[in-house]
Parts: C-alpha cells; structure tokens; sequence
C-alpha cells in the first residue's frame, strides 16, 4: 500500500529546494526571535510586544516544520482525524491548568506565605549592591555574635 | 480502524467477492498511523509540562532573570540552530533513500546522527554550568533560598560552623598524621608529607578566607591585664541579609551591556571560592530549576531515544523498502524539534 504522501513525493517531485528554503527560511525566523536578545531590541520594544513576537515566530517556524518536514502539506484528509483531536484534548488540558496552578496565589497558605518569593525581595537584594561593597570591606557596623 | 482488514488481504477479497473492495481506515501505512498516534500523545504530554511552565511562569508572583540563573541565550539559539540543521538532514536522507541513493541517505543519516549529538553535548554544558552554581532542582544539593529572611541567615550560620568545624578536623588531623611521619624517613612517608603540607597550606588558605571575606571579625580583649586577641563569628543581622545574599551570588544586571551594574565586576563569594557553597538567594529560583530541568530533560530524553534509534538504523542498507522506517524516524525527530521551536524561546528568551 502506498501512502498519500509516498503518491505525491515518490512522483518524481524533487522537493529538496523547497526543504532548503524552508531551512533559510527556519533559520531567519530564528534569527528574528532571537534578535529580543539584544540591548537595542529590549530598550525600544515592550516586553508584551515581544513576547507576542516570540510566540508568533515560534508557530510560524512549527507550521513550517509541520506542513513541509513532516509532509502534511502533500497528505490527504487523514491528517485531521489524528492532529485535530489531540491539538482539541492539549488546549482542554491546557485550561484545565489554569484554576488549578494558575489561581494557587491568590490565597497563600501560611506555610507558602512564610518560604515564598516576593517581589519586592528581589529589588532589595539588587538594591543592597553599596552596602554588599561595604561588607566585603568589613566597613560595615557587624556587631560580634554573642554565641559565637 | 480495527474493524478494517489488512490492506493485502482486501485486495484479495475484493477479487473472490467480486467486486467489493476494503478500505483500510486511514489510507497510509500501519507503522505511520502508529507513529502519528504515537506523536499525538506526544503532543498532549508536552503540551502538559509547557502549559503548566506557562501557568506557573505567569502565575509566579517573582521569576528570575536569565542571567540571574546563568542561562546563556546564545547557546540556547546555537542549539536551534543545530535542531534545525538535524531536521533538514533526516528530510534529505528520506530524499535519497526515494531516489534510491542508499550511499548518499547513509550520509544523511549519519549527519543528522551528529548534529543530534551535538544538541546533547551543548545541553550537557549547560547542565554542567548550572551545577557548578549549584542549581539544583532539590536539597540537598541545591543552595537556592527564596528569601533573606532569617531561615536563610540560619542556613549560612550552619554552613559556615560546618565549614569551621571541616576545616579544624582537617588541620588537627593532618598536624597528627605530620608528627608520626616526621619520624619515619621512607620515601613513602616523604611523599605523603608533602601532600600534608599541601593540604595545611590549603587549609591555612581557607582559614584565612574566613577572615578576609569577614565571616569572622577580630576581638581585642584584656584579661588579667594582657591584652588578647581572638576571632569570633560576626554576627549577620537579618536586615543585613540582602547586601550578603548579593555578595554569595550578584543579581544578573537588568539590562546586559548597559551601564546600571558598577558591581559587574565582582563575581561572588561561591564564584571566588567554590568551596564555601554558601546558600544563596534567588527569588522564584526554586520553581525556575524545577521546570527548567523538567523541561529540557525530558526533551533530552526523546532526543537520546531519537539517536538511539538512528544508531540502530544505520549499519542497515538504506534502500527504497526501508523509505517507511526512515520517515517515521523523521517523524519522530521532526517533533522533537517542533518541541524544542517552542522552549527555546519560553526557556531563554522570556
């Protein structure tokens, strides 16, 4: 038996200069997210925008791989019963999570409240760089430890 | 699909029925609906694990900065870019074998076997990297605390009494050793004399690191009219916890390449001298390693299970009746990727 994909890639269609573009084209697009990297990109674009940014690339670069390196592109009508269910069940399963791990912070518990992050905490350990530089001098007023 | 006959046997039937002719339940090749099935629950099981990253991720009241978990976006675009190479050498092999270019589909294979292995070896790196800075997902090995508050001045108190503690059994036992070799004269006992001194001058060294990072703070005091010096631990009061959280391990600059980080320079207590493995504070750095690791080790597994599978595909000769095998494995492979086109930006880029 032959396969949908195997009647249109085997008919003597050479595709290999399209997988090359598609590979140009998954490299640039790399490039493009990676571009969020740099000073110049984080000074001018706000982080929501290039989040969103990242995100679009990233799909687009899975669309490619999908439709051409995986040949969904050339298959037949099957290709839905078996990608549309699953894509279905992770998007349900996706907002499963959401009021399970998504909401956890909204009531801390006292034990979470005692151990967890704050924000405010991670500024302040920013903000202590002067007074770390004091310590590192012994300049800074440390009082001997009585049970030393 | 089950209810369909094997598609030899229809064909068969469809001439002693006369007609009739049966249809498998999807028109490809059994292995390549296994596969597919097989990838969709692929696709469930990580979308799983990055989902619930996403959830946590934005959910997290702090997480930390790239660089504050020494995370190298670089390398992480470098892998990328081999995932990707590996993507276009398995397409090309599958090319081949169509073409019936065993050779030359060897070749590609082989290719894709490499660039794999290459994925592996950078995300080994990055793996040694982390440790190195002991991010670990969970004690004991893991130093991260969440805040500098008092459990954390607790846990650098132990830690430096347990270094104290080390470091006078270390001396004491090595200054005995010293004075029952100083009566022998064996080459041995020479040659293990010298280790002794070794050990006592590095010994000495860490000693002193105690005084010049100031962890211990000289007292003069006078009794019975003399005056004597002794060190004693310096107290570490909890409002001074964030100047010595930032000193066992700086906060990454807000922007790298900017100029707001006069203190970029300075590398760090557990960076200057390793072996003080001084808990270090880290806001949401604990849930950072915990998705962090899940993550990329679960998708290093399926990369492994993807090179394994290459290797054992290789020494077979590549014809045009092995075209299925190789695009399932490219099936497969091509996922793998897929996967990685989405962490590499949620992991090293957000």
């Amino acid at each position: 038996m032959e396969s949908s994909s195997d009647q249109t890639v085997e008919k003597g269609h050479d595709h290999s200069n399209l997988f090359f573009v598609v590979f140009l084209a998954l490299c640039l697009l790399t490039l493009g997210s990676f571009l969020t990297y740099f000073e110049f990109w984080n000074t001018r674009v706000p982080t929501a925008s290039s989040r969103l940014f990242m995100m679009a690339i990233a799909v687009v670069k899975a669309s490619l791989v999908i439709l051409f390196f995986m040949h969904l592109h050339w298959e037949v009508a099957w290709k839905y019963v078996l990608t549309i269910p699953s894509l279905l069940m992770a998007t349900i399963l996706l907002l499963g999570l959401v009021p399970d791990i998504g909401y956890r912070m909204l009531d801390y518990s006292t034990e979470r409240e005692r151990f967890a992050a704050h924000p405010q905490e991670a500024e302040e350990i920013r903000e202590a760089a002067p007074e770390a530089a004091l310590m590192r001098e012994g300049k800074l007023n440390i009082e001997e430890n009585s049970d030393s | 699909m089950n209810a369909s006959p094997p598609a030899e046997t229809s064909t068969a039937e469809a001439h002693h029925h006369g007609g009739f002719q049966y249809q498998p339940g999807l028109p490809i090749p059994r292995g390549k609906v296994c596969l597919w099935l097989f990838l969709s629950t692929e696709i469930m099981f990580f979308a799983a694990l990055i989902g619930s990253y996403i959830v946590l991720r934005f959910g997290a009241p702090v997480w930390p900065r790239q660089h504050d978990v020494h995370l190298s976006e670089p390398l992480g675009a470098l892998n990328t870019f081999v995932l990707i190479c590996s993507s276009v050498t398995i397409v090309f092999a599958l090319e081949s074998i169509r073409g019936s270019y065993p050779r030359r589909a060897k070749a590609w294979l082989l290719a894709t076997l490499l660039l794999g292995t290459v994925f592996l070896g950078v995300k080994g790196y990055e793996y040694k990297e982390k440790f190195a800075h002991h991010l670990y997902p969970s004690q004991p090995r893991s130093l991260i605390y969440e805040r500098p508050d008092v459990y954390y001045r607790t846990a650098v108190k132990q830690r430096l009494l347990e270094i104290d503690q080390e470091l006078s059994s270390e001396e004491s036992e090595l200054l005995r050793e010293k004075k029952e070799l100083a009566e022998e004269d064996s080459p041995q006992a020479l040659d293990r004399l010298g280790t002794i001194e070794l050990a006592l001058d590095r010994n000495a060294h860490r000693q002193q690191v105690l005084k010049d990072f100031h962890f211990k703070t000289k007292l003069i005091e006078e009794r019975d009219g003399e005056v004597v010096e002794r060190w004693v631990w310096a107290d570490l009061p909890v409002s001074q916890m964030p100047a010595f959280a930032y000193n066992v391990m700086p906060p990454a600059p807000v922007h790298h390449g900017s100029d707001d980080h006069e203190e970029e320079h300075f590398a760090g207590w557990n960076v200057l001298e390793p072996w003080l493995e001084l808990p270090m504070v880290i806001p949401g750095g604990n849930m950072w390693v915990s998705t962090y690791f899940l993550l990329t080790g679960f998708h290093a597994i399926h990369v492994l299970v993807g090179l394994i599978a290459f290797a054992l595909v290789l020494p077979l000769r590549l014809t045009v009746a092995r075209a299925g095998l190789v695009e399932n494995l490219g099936l497969y492979w091509h996922f793998v990727d897929l996967v990685w086109i989405f962490l590499f930006p949620l992991l090293y880029l957000f």
